[in-house]
């Protein structure tokens, strides 16, 4: 792991266990100023122990945390205003109303007078919830409570935001909104370690992704350098009707196409094993036609990051 | 320190806006209180009925003069006695007939019996509906005759010892004189409550460790909510969070039990004393009971776990220092129910509503502030299990 004195948070050789069983094993990674890292693995991965010992809430028991050249340990107390965390868990005061919540969260933080009511007022505006910061949180639904949950790890605009899975049991509306918030505090040059075990999360928000499996780093890179790990192949499955002529000139002629690797035939469409699918796709379409193929369909699969974590762990992200 | 402030405030409020705590804290120990003073609380208010008094003797005998004086003393705003010297058949009569509660018939030259020392014996009628005035009568002409018999006994004695008629009449005069009586209202007791007061103190003594248990086992139920994790991650030192819950405890258990104090007094009638030792009495106390609560915030899992802890522990405190009934024992159990808060906390204001002042509750305001600390030592000797792991 290459790290520079810029870089927000560097975890090295970060070990953690509970007893017998190692929960965190060896885990380095950084995280550059306004990147978004995220942490994509299973359940039981170990994605929230490593975060806990990030926050400082768990000691290390091997390995260091290091946030903004300051070291993390459990009674730290100034390297924690560098650090905004949203838990998995919603961590709210039910009897209190949004605003209370984040009235009261902000004054630890050390917010006061008016700085802390305009950062209030500012944070209840990105969460979307203005017009509800009179009503007690328990009244909320699900999704306004995750949004008030992410709302409090804002107040002090953190150097390094930390959201641990904010999207589970989330509605798809909730869970739009939630991450489009997250992309506009990267925009803004924020930090950002993101937990998820949803592959298009991911995706969508991460500019590097590490792939954490039973505690440890299995791998570590932007969307296409892992999905090259796979040996990052596309495939496009042409449908239709055709005689057998010219299907055999169709794929004759497609194999002499650069970045063409195989095709396959059978009787009603072609399959494709190519590199960079939707640069061929237009003169594939176009052979087949002049081959006399009547198309249906035409389909493009690319490998995503499940087919990633299949590659490097052995099994479905899923499981 | 700021922080310490705001997290105070905040556990505060919310346990303001908590039902049970209000329920716990404040109206359900009124309601026991209002209960238990109609059913055990009118022990200090009996009043004597009044009592006639029949003496029936030989007239002109000095000696019952004597006790029909004393027993004329007896009449006071508490003790209504009324006597009436008559002749012993008639003494008897009015017993008979209800118009005296009691006949007391000296034989036929008692005065002389008495004087040397002479067996005899004086004959009392109680009336059907002679009460516990007729006792009390009764035990004061038992300790006059007993006295009068101590009388001739030491003249007796003088006479072997060879003193002079005049000598002997004032040996004996002095013996008779000596056994007079009086009434004095007071205490049995100055440093005991009355019952309505230990009614009062007691409630609000255990339901003190109800109310100071929401403030600690919040903690617990704060990290269920995964609000402890959060304010773990905040910019502030881990002590805070701990010292601001035992901080709400203290000042709830505080407020609470003043309160109890201060309206249960007003409606039962029952004074403690002087604001600052009592001030000094409640704050004791809670200090106690938020030690306690910190030693099952220690080793109870869950908030469940620690309610359950919580109940039992202050059944046993409660009932163990008095707050139902007195409780007595010897020997070493003695001691140990002596070191109970609760029952610190009633002796204490036992001595204050006497008029007793800071100087005086030394002793149960050391147990309670001892009990404290020892509690939380113990708490954090013993493994966490709770809410601080």
């Amino acid at each position: 792991m290459t790290s520079t004195p810029d870089d927000v948070l560097v975890v090295d050789h970060l070990v953690r266990r509970f007893g017998d069983f190692t929960a965190v094993d060896d885990v380095s990674f950084r995280i550059a100023p306004g990147e978004t890292y995220g942490l994509l693995g299973p359940n039981g991965a170990g994605k929230t122990t490593a975060i806990s010992v990030i926050a400082g809430l768990l000691k290390a028991d091997g390995g260091s945390v290091t946030i903004a050249g300051e070291t993390m340990r459990p009674d730290a107390v100034s390297v924690k205003r560098h650090i905004g965390l949203v838990p998995q868990d919603l961590a709210l005061y039910p009897d209190l109303s949004a605003r209370e919540n984040l009235v009261f969260f902000a004054k630890l933080y050390g917010l006061r007078g008016k700085e802390l009511a305009s950062r209030v007022d500012e944070v209840l505006e990105t969460i979307g919830l203005a017009d509800r910061a009179k009503d007690l949180s328990k009244e909320y639904s699900g999704g306004m409570k995750r949004r008030l949950n992410i709302g409090v790890g804002l107040l002090h605009r953190p150097t390094l935001l930390i959201l641990d899975e904010p999207t589970v049991g989330v509605d798809p509306q909730s869970r739009n909104s939630i991450l489009e918030a997250v992309e506009a505090l990267s925009g803004e040059g924020m930090a950002v370690l993101y937990t998820t075990h949803y592959m298009e999360e991911a995706e969508r928000l991460c500019d590097r992704i590490g792939i954490i499996d039973t505690g440890q780093l299995r791998a570590e890179g932007t969307r296409d350098e892992l999905i090259r790990l796979t040996g990052g192949t596309d495939t496009i499955r042409l449908g239709g009707r055709v005689d057998t002529t010219g299907q055999e000139e169709a794929a004759r002629s497609m194999r002499t196409l650069h970045g063409v690797e195989r095709v396959d035939a059978d009787r009603h469409s072609l399959s494709l094993t190519v590199h960079d699918a939707p640069t061929l796709v237009a003169e594939v379409v176009r052979m087949a036609a002049e081959a006399g193929m009547k198309l249906t369909d035409v389909e493009i699969s690319r490998p995503d990051l499940e087919s990633v974590f299949l590659h490097v762990t052995g099994k479905a992200l899923r499981d | 320190m700021s922080t310490l402030l705001t997290l105070v405030a905040q556990g505060l409020r919310q346990g303001l806006r908590d039902k049970t705590v209000i329920l716990f804290g404040f109206v359900v120990p009124l309601v026991l209180m209002f209960v238990f003073n109609l059913v055990f609380g009118d022990t200090d208010e009996r009043e004597f009925e009044p009592l006639t008094v029949a003496v029936g003797a030989q007239a002109g005998d000095q000696m019952v003069g004597v006790v029909t004086d004393v027993l004329g003393d007896l009449d006071s705003e508490t003790l209504d006695v009324t006597v009436v010297e008559v002749d012993p058949d008639e003494s008897r009569a009015m017993v008979a007939d209800g118009d005296a509660g009691l006949a007391i018939v000296f034989p036929d030259n008692f005065g002389g019996a008495a004087q040397m020392g002479t067996p005899t014996t004086v004959d009392v009628r109680r009336g059907e509906d002679a009460g516990v005035e007729a006792d009390v009568v009764l035990s004061v002409v038992d300790g006059i005759l007993q006295q009068f018999g101590d009388a001739a006994t030491t003249a007796r004695a003088g006479l072997a010892e060879g003193l002079d008629a005049e000598q002997l009449a004032q040996v004996a005069q002095a013996s008779v004189e000596g056994a007079g009586y009086a009434i004095e209202e007071g205490q049995a007791d100055d440093q005991q409550l009355s019952a309505g007061g230990a009614l009062v103190a007691g409630q609000a003594g255990l339901f003190l460790l109800f109310t100071v248990s929401f403030g600690v086992t919040a903690l617990l139920v704060e990290r269920e909510n995964g609000t402890l994790a959060r304010l773990r991650s905040l910019p502030l030192p881990a002590w805070q969070i701990t010292t601001a819950k035992a901080l709400v405890s203290f000042l709830t258990g505080m407020l609470s039990t003043g309160v109890l104090l201060t309206a249960g007094g007003f409606l039962f009638g029952a004074s403690f004393g002087s604001l600052i030792p009592v001030a000094l009495l409640v704050a004791s106390v809670a200090a106690a009971a938020t030690s306690v609560m910190f030693l099952i915030a220690r080793v109870a899992r869950t908030s469940e776990q620690a309610g359950v802890a919580t109940s039992i522990v202050s059944i046993v405190l409660g009932v163990g220092g008095g707050a139902f009934f007195p409780i007595s024992a010897a020997g070493a159990l003695a001691g140990v129910l002596d070191l109970n808060p609760v029952a610190a906390l009633l002796r204490g204001l036992g001595i204050t509503s006497a008029g007793g002042g800071v100087a005086d509750i030394g002793v149960p305001v050391a147990i309670m502030l001892g009990f404290a600390v020892v509690m939380l030592l113990v708490s954090r000797l013993v493994p966490d299990r709770g809410a601080m792991a």
